[in-house]
């Protein structure tokens, strides 16, 4: 059976898609054979990231109302191959999902993969419930700023409360904290919350820290996921997320602010 | 083991005590209607009778003990970790039926004029044990007796309350064993314990019951009320604002102490 997995934040703009695209390239980096859905029906923006955008023909909607068969829709990522993307409609809205069209895509879905990731829409209506109800597993992407540890906070209670896993009284969903857009330096001077407040509201096991960094917009603009871009911290920290996730321990990077004496390294780097 | 050691040879010790417990009232005989409705209803406030004891009263059951399957209710019940003790109520068949699923009778000391004991040479003897030595268990009935005070039942909620998730006490003290975070409620008729930090509103007290406080570790809530009175950040005056704090009302006026 296939592990479903719920990229979900409550907040937009926190770097859902971002991670989303990120996250799955990573997975199927390892061999692990990924499907990654954008659950934001009518603005779509996945397969922008994804760099599959000239590929897309048919999508989730046209799966769910019987106009194309699933494997019409999936796109085969060129890169890496056990990875492929179900992309959303840009021309419908979220009334066009239902469950029982959802459920079945899954079905569907987990008989080929190890692994469906679904990339949910902001907010907590029909799109977002849709997208967590079939999770086994969360991520929920924070920036660090108050109204997204809000909005993460409250998509934490639903995710409780209304994923399939809570509704059938099973073993809860496994959720995941992803820092993103993490500015040591901002957080220094005062101007960002610290990594242990952001841990402290949500109470949910870090899963890693995503620094602020250029490569991710030229790498969305691109539609290459930042992962790919090796060199760079973002690739690197969701390299390592990726690993965490799969069950290997790695030392959170990226959280400290750069250029530090030598001894505030040595001695202020496991308190901090 | 630092204290003086004694010679003691039993083995155990008899001894009454007084608890408070929820009834669970059925109004259904069905297990399969039951379950259902209650999961529905405490996933609304996770944590909520996680664990609890609850006594199942069957006064408004219309239904015939051998229509009522009482091992389904406690197993459906137990797989919501709900524990079901025993029974209230009822007539001597239906209690019957229930001790045959494990459910203990138990005679409501709260209020003996309630439930007329239906045998009377059968339940006298029972009373006249349990005034001696025997333990007895006190059972609030649901409209609570008057000197409710003392004989509130508590909800404890182990997992953090989040942004958007408003948990109540109803005619029962809470204790939050986590944080209450910012954009969470939480409500209690009587007092409200937070043993992490209370970050999101708490209101406690209901609507008159002014002797209500609340007490947190790490004092920091949006909002505090106890009986109606409230408070917002900017009245908190001289509060121990993010360490330990009780509230509660003197005369008309709120309190803020450090304790601890």
């Amino acid at each position: 059976m296939a592990q479903v997995v719920t990229v979900t934040s409550g907040k937009g703009g926190v770097g859902k898609t971002t991670s989303s695209a990120a996250f799955s390239t990573g997975l199927a980096q390892r061999g692990k054979k990924v499907v990654v859905i954008d659950f934001d029906v009518g603005l779509r923006n996945l397969d922008l990231i994804m760099g599959v955008e000239r590929r897309v023909v048919f999508d989730i909607v046209n799966v769910i109302q019987g106009e194309a068969r699933l494997n019409q829709a999936l796109i085969r990522d060129k890169r890496v191959d056990t990875l492929s993307i179900l992309p959303a409609s840009q021309t419908r809205d979220k009334d066009a999902l239902n469950r029982d069209g959802v459920a079945k895509i899954i079905e569907e879905l987990s008989k080929d993969f190890d692994y469906i990731i679904c990339d949910s829409p902001a907010g907590i209506e029909k799109g977002a419930l849709l997208a967590l109800y079939f999770a086994d597993q969360a991520i929920v992407v924070t920036n660090p700023e108050v109204s997204s540890v809000r909005d993460s906070d409250r998509i934490l209670g639903v995710i409780q409360s209304k994923s399939k896993r809570a509704e059938d009284n099973r073993e809860p969903v496994r959720e995941h904290l992803l820092v993103t857009r993490y500015d040591p330096i901002r957080v220094a001077k005062g101007e960002m919350l610290k990594l242990e407040d952001v841990q402290e509201i949500l109470a949910v096991p870090l899963l890693g820290v995503i620094p602020e960094s250029e490569a991710v917009l030229k790498a969305s603009n691109a539609g290459n996921p930042v992962i790919l871009d090796t060199e760079t911290s973002a690739a690197q920290a969701y390299a390592d997320a990726v690993s965490r996730f799969l069950g290997e321990e790695k030392p959170m990077r990226f959280i400290e602010a750069e250029k530090k004496g030598i001894f505030s390294r040595i001695f202020g780097g496991r308190a901090a | 083991m630092s204290a003086a050691p004694q010679t003691r040879l039993e083995p155990f010790r008899l001894r009454g005590a007084n608890f408070n417990l929820l009834v669970l009232r059925l109004l259904d005989p069905r297990a399969e209607v039951v379950v259902p409705a209650i999961g529905d209803q405490f996933r609304r406030a996770p944590g909520m009778l996680r664990h609890a004891p609850v006594v199942i009263g069957l006064d408004d059951l219309t239904a015939r003990p051998e229509e009522v399957d009482f091992t389904a209710i406690v197993s459906g019940l137990r797989d919501l970790a709900i524990l079901p003790i025993g029974t209230t109520g009822g007539t001597a068949e239906m209690r019957a039926a229930a001790q045959g699923a494990g459910l203990a009778a138990l005679r409501n000391a709260g209020h003996d004029t309630a439930p007329p004991p239906p045998p009377a040479e059968a339940a006298a003897p029972v009373a006249a044990a349990s005034a001696a030595t025997a333990p007895v268990t006190t059972v609030p009935g649901e409209p609570a007796p008057p000197p409710a005070g003392h004989q509130r039942t508590t909800m404890v909620v182990d997992q953090p309350v989040r942004a958007g998730q408003r948990i109540w006490a109803q005619g029962a003290d809470l204790i939050v064993t986590g944080t209450v975070n910012p954009g969470a409620e939480v409500i209690a008729d009587g007092h409200i314990h937070v043993y992490g930090a209370l970050r999101g509103r708490a209101i406690a007290g209901g609507t008159d019951n002014m002797q209500a406080r609340v007490f947190a570790l790490q004092f920091d809530p949006e909002l505090v009320s106890i009986a109606g009175y409230y408070a917002v950040r900017d009245g908190y005056g001289d509060a121990p604002m993010g360490r330990a704090c009780q509230v509660r009302l003197v005369g008309e006026t709120m309190r803020f102490d450090k304790i601890g």
